[in-house]
């Protein structure tokens, strides 16, 4: 069971204060980075099955951006067209799944039809149990917690004085089959490897 | 200009070649640098577009993902060119993202404002702007600027390179057309000295013909003027010689002339003075001997009378003889005026005074002419003539018959008689001086009669000859030219008939 969510999200826009713009602006970044990781990044044939299908964007668990992913839909009048979907906390979709096994197969199914799989920190128990679901099928996963990338996830992102960076695992990326250009390897304030290499830009 | 004019052929003809491949060269020299210039902007724009591009394309994601180190150190690499002296990348708001500058330059080499992509030569550097691209979106502009050292410094090099090649080709033209040039001028300047040559007279001298083309065709003219010069001057020369020959032979020929002429002068007056001198005593011995034989005819006998009488007679003939010469040597000296003379009454008056015996009939055959002629040589001539018809006429019945006839350009007298005739072998010999055919005792005759017609006649440029048969006669034949004689026949005759 394919949503296909039009990409005007109708959000309700929460004010929780100066705090919560600081956190809105980062969101936005963060939007317009996972966006724009879609360009340096290249999938395997079997996943980029047509040139013209849109890139999927996932959302899984406790959505904490809100509307950022607006400016992205003014983008879809170029070659690329991005979908977001959003998924429920995995917790949800396993319960939900008890009652409705197809359902969960179906949400599953999705996940990872996903490019990219941008996992909230509201997951962060279930990081190894997401990876694992969607670790064959060339997907991206993005997070913003700590350890994301030694649970397997491929880009992390990070702040640091107040500007957001990420850092990625190349092994998982290797593992998931993408090819993530140099240009973008370049800019993570750390790569991680499985031959333990450690690349840390500032080191 | 006019210094060109006057200067040598050899001069001429290398200036104007050096001229033509310097101006030559100069032209493909300038065409070259400017060649070049343009080929080097262009060059160089292409060069750091080049890098522009490579810059845009190595910060796509640095510019995306809000990382200026990671554009700057891009940047950075633009030192290696050390004429970039500035480099940027600017956001799509037309921020400057991240920018290089080169160590020695401050901020100020930035544009002021950005433009469109592409590249412009202005404010001494070259700038280059290049649209940054992501996914058919512009993300952000990358602007390049390096100053134009390099491209002056390179160009300058060419033209001084292109200076010493030009220098080169032109010492070279230089060389080669000094050599080349005698092809021409050689020829010329022979050509000239031959002229010169045969104009100081040295008219069998020639040019040598080398080539085939229009000096070898005016070497050729000029061979044959010569040739005609020298024919001509030759026939002249002859003909000066011949001049001269003929001046000096005339020269000579006058003065024989003259020499034959006094000569001939001395003679006749000699002939006439001694004509006339002998005269004078020959009448005193003819007076002498006429008183004795008159005062003392009673003391001569028969014979002494006779005797006187011979002497007489003798002195007589001898005074005829002096006559003759007196005459003939008239003839030439004395000059008459020509008039018109109508010979039908001068026969007539001649007939009338040799008075010829009852027996002797003188005719005249046909009508005379009229003749332009001295009146008193024509005279004589005829009276000579006749006299002598009448005096030789052996015939019981003479007659004399007198004829004109015109022959080439000559009207031929004839007087034709039936006397005694005359042997071949005198017909020379009786015109000459004092010949006489019977013996003087026969026939009175003086012996100078024919010799005084033939030098009449011969005087006028006529001839005289005769025809004879011993025993049936004699024809005298005489001819004087008509154009001597005839001038004015026309209006004689007019004068006549009117």
């Amino acid at each position: 069971m394919i949503v296909l969510v039009p990409v005007l999200l109708v959000a309700p826009c929460v004010v929780q204060g100066a705090d919560d713009n600081a956190a809105e602006r980062e969101y936005q970044i963060k939007a317009a980075f996972i966006y724009n990781f879609i360009k340096f990044v290249d999938w395997p044939k079997e996943k980029v099955a047509e040139s013209n299908e849109p890139a999927i964007i996932g959302i899984v668990g406790k959505d904490p951006f809100g509307n950022a992913f607006a400016p992205v839909k003014d983008k879809e009048d170029k070659d690329r067209k991005v979908l977001i979907k959003r998924f429920k906390p995995i917790e949800e979709l396993k319960k939900s799944g008890e009652k409705d096994k197809s359902l969960l197969e179906r949400e599953i199914d999705s996940l990872r039809k996903c490019h990219l799989l941008f996992i909230c920190s509201s997951e962060e128990k279930s990081i190894n149990e997401i990876i694992n679901l969607v670790k064959d099928y060339s997907v991206l996963t993005i997070g913003d917690m700590q350890g994301f990338l030694e649970s397997g996830g491929i880009i992390n992102f990070i702040t640091e004085e107040k500007k957001v960076r990420f850092e990625i695992n190349v092994t998982a990326a290797k593992r998931a089959k993408l090819k993530i250009r140099s240009q973008l390897l370049r800019l993570a304030k750390r790569v991680v490897g499985d031959d333990g290499g450690k690349s840390n830009k500032d080191g | 200009m006019l210094v060109l004019q006057n200067m040598t052929i050899k001069h001429k003809l290398i200036s104007i070649i050096m001229a033509t491949c310097i101006v030559a060269l100069l032209l493909a020299a300038i065409v070259l640098i400017l060649w070049e210039w343009s080929t080097l902007r262009h060059t160089m724009a292409r060069s750091l577009s080049t890098q522009a591009e490579m810059i845009a394309d190595n910060c796509k994601a640095s510019l995306t993902f809000n990382d200026p180190d990671d554009t700057k150190a891009t940047l950075s690499a633009l030192h290696v060119e050390s004429s970039i002296i500035f480099g940027g990348v600017y956001n799509k708001k037309g921020e400057l993202f991240a920018g290089y500058y080169r160590s020695d330059v401050g901020r100020k080499v930035q544009p002021s404002e950005i433009q469109k992509s592409g590249y412009t030569f202005g404010e001494g550097f070259l700038t280059v702007f290049k649209t940054i691209i992501l996914d058919g979106e512009i993300i952000g502009t990358v602007c390049v600027r390096s100053d134009l050292r390099p491209m002056y410094a390179m160009l300058i090099r060419n033209i001084r390179i292109i200076s010493v090649v030009l220098l080169l080709a032109s010492l070279t033209a230089y060389a080669v057309s000094s050599k080349l040039q005698n092809i021409i001028s050689a020829p010329i300047l022979s050509l000239a000295e031959s002229a010169t040559r045969i104009g100081k007279g040295h008219f069998d001298h020639r040019v040598e013909v080398h080539s085939k083309d229009e000096l070898g065709y005016l070497a050729q003219s000029f061979n044959n003027m010569a040739e005609d010069l020298q024919t001509t001057t030759t026939s002249i020369d002859n003909l000066n010689r011949e001049i001269l020959q003929r001046n000096q032979a005339e020269q000579k020929q006058a003065e024989l002339l003259k020499k034959v002429e006094s000569a001939n002068k001395e003679l006749t007056d000699f002939a006439y003075v001694v004509s006339h001198d002998l005269k004078a005593p020959l009448r005193g011995i003819k007076t002498l001997a006429s008183w004795i034989s008159t005062d003392y005819a009673d003391k001569l006998d028969q014979n002494g009378k006779e005797q006187m009488n011979l002497l007489l007679s003798r002195v007589d003939r001898m005074h005829n003889l002096i006559d003759g010469i007196l005459q003939y040597s008239r003839i030439g000296r004395v000059e008459e005026k020509k008039v018109q003379v109508n010979l039908n009454e001068l026969v007539a008056e001649v007939v009338d005074m040799v008075a010829p015996p009852q027996n002797i009939a003188i005719t005249v055959e046909n009508e005379l002419p009229v003749i332009e002629f001295e009146r008193t040589r024509i005279m004589q001539v005829f009276q000579n003539l006749l006299s002598n018809a009448i005096k030789f006429m052996d015939k019981l019945e003479g007659h004399v018959r007198i004829g004109c006839v015109e022959e080439d350009g000559f009207w031929k007298f004839t007087v034709a008689d039936n006397g005694p005739g005359i042997e071949e072998k005198y017909f020379e010999k009786i015109f000459e001086m004092f010949q006489t055919l019977a013996p003087r005792d026969d026939v009175e005759s003086t012996g100078v009669g024919l010799t005084v017609a033939k030098k009449i006649v011969e005087l006028y440029g006529g001839r005289i000859w005769l025809q004879s048969k011993v025993g049936e006669g004699s024809t005298f034949l005489f001819t004087l030219p008509k154009q001597e004689t005839e001038v004015k026949d026309a209006q004689l005759q007019a004068s006549i008939v009117g």
